[in-house]
């Protein structure tokens, strides 16, 4: 183990997609699947072994980022974090997920990492995983079989385990487009702006007036994956926003959550503030903060 | 373990290169390019040693790149950026705020400045602040840093960078 030396490993590098599936096919599990590469690399230089990766460096056409109001958002599994940030169309339609994106990690890692590999990573604390989860993207996979699609609540399976069968290979990631009424935000709790988070918080919600009509709540840093909120969910469905509801939302939390101690910060802690911080990102997402 | 064949393009030759599939852009770049100006730091993109630019102004960590995956590509390091016998404008700004003590950040900063003010020719001081998240240096506390980066932008100015 050494963050200088790289363990041995064959790399594939296809050059289309049709070469990619079939490499999946055959290769199954023992090929692991590179995009930016940021999280992998880390995870290779810490000790985690892998036969084969599989780089998706040579494909093109895989960095796409389009919105239409009709259909939504629309990105690659190649699209980095830097084209969210840069995007117009995210920053004014999708603002818990250009939230999200323009504090990710940092500019170097913006330039590589990609919201799809955040998804796929499987990892409780992605910033980009609560803000997919909270918009209710939906990942389109593909293999040489053909393609189906995952919905994001359907993704985490546990603990870094994702519902992509080893076959699979994410093509396109699809965000629904907001109606009106529909507000966003995200809000990350962390020592400095690189870490990653010690808690994280995204929020969609459907307004009508004050009155919110349908909440998706997503935290990180919880629970074994990026999870759901059920119970503040149903406290702010049909309520009205304001500082009681909020508050009851806030205690809600605690049925939602099983957070564990470990390098970033203790259980007890991440109870104490995941009230707040969820209280916080609703009122940043109404435009009440 | 797979060989690759590569062509890189750094600071504007071209470098044919058989590079094993574990070696990241900055092993190559230091041990089989001899170019040791990007530093190892960290190795894991958080200190920013390693930064250089991918198609002219896109910063990366060359210690978390497969160089495999770059065949083609064009990138520049801290070497590359004079013209001659000029220093690039961020490079003469470091020297002149003194915005130097170790050193070993120093290459790293200086790309990632490059790459700042690119994107943005008159950064604020928190503009400035915020685009060098990612690079680390241990002794200056930054002060002088973030003052070159300014005094860069202000020669930088009415000139085609």
């Amino acid at each position: 183990m050494s963050t200088r030396v790289l363990t041995e490993f064959d790399l594939l590098l296809p050059a289309s997609l049709e070469e990619a599936l079939d490499m999946l096919e055959r290769e199954r599990s023992a090929v692991t699947v590179l995009s930016g590469g940021t999280d992998l690399l880390v995870a290779m230089k810490a000790g985690f072994k892998t036969a084969k990766a599989m780089s998706l460096a040579h494909l093109r056409n895989l960095d796409f980022l389009a919105y239409d109001s009709g259909s939504g958002l629309r990105m690659g599994p190649r699209t980095t974090i830097a084209q969210i940030v840069d995007s117009a169309d995210v920053k004014q339609h999708y603002p818990a997920l250009w939230q999200a994106a323009k504090i990710f990690a940092t500019p170097q890692l913006r330039n590589t990492a990609t919201v799809v590999g955040n998804l796929l990573r499987g990892s409780p604390a992605g910033d980009c995983s609560a803000a997919v989860s909270a918009l209710g993207g939906t990942l389109v996979m593909a293999s040489a079989q053909g393609r189906r699609e995952v919905h994001v609540d359907n993704l985490w399976v546990s603990y870094g385990v994702t519902a992509r069968a080893d076959n699979e290979m994410a093509v396109e990631l699809r965000i629904p487009a907001p109606t009106k009424g529909t507000v966003s935000a995200f809000r990350r709790l962390t020592r400095v702006n690189e870490d990653l988070a010690k808690l994280n918080v995204a929020a969609c919600l459907q307004l009508d007036g004050s009155t919110c009509t349908g909440a998706r709540l997503a935290m990180g840093c919880v629970a074994p994956t990026m999870i759901r909120l059920p119970s503040a969910e149903a406290v702010l469905t049909g309520a009205t926003i304001n500082d009681d509801t909020l508050a009851l939302a806030a205690e809600a939390v605690q049925q939602d959550i099983s957070p564990i101690d470990d390098q970033r910060s203790t259980a007890e802690y991440r109870r104490a503030v995941a009230g707040v911080y969820l209280k916080r990102t609703v009122q940043q997402a109404c435009g009440i903060a | 373990m797979s060989k690759h064949f590569v062509t890189l393009n750094v600071n504007g030759e071209d470098h044919d290169v058989v590079v094993a599939s574990n070696k990241t852009l900055l092993d190559v770049l230091r041990d089989q390019l001899n170019m040791p100006e990007t530093k190892y730091g960290c190795g894991t993109g958080e200190c920013g040693a390693c930064t250089v630019l991918v198609e002219d102004f896109t910063a990366i960590n060359s210690c978390m790149t497969l160089a495999a995956t770059m065949d083609g590509r064009k990138i520049t390091t801290a070497a590359g950026l004079q013209k001659g016998n000029e220093l690039h404008p961020v490079q003469q700004a470091f020297i002149d705020k003194a915005a130097v003590q170790c050193g070993y950040c120093t290459p790293g900063m200086v790309i990632k400045s490059v790459s700042l003010l690119a994107k943005n020719p008159n950064p604020t001081e928190q503009e400035i602040r915020e685009g060098l998240e990612g690079s680390i240096c241990r002794c200056t506390g930054y002060l002088k840093i973030v003052e070159a980066v300014a005094a860069a932008s202000k020669a930088m100015a009415g000139t085609a960078g």
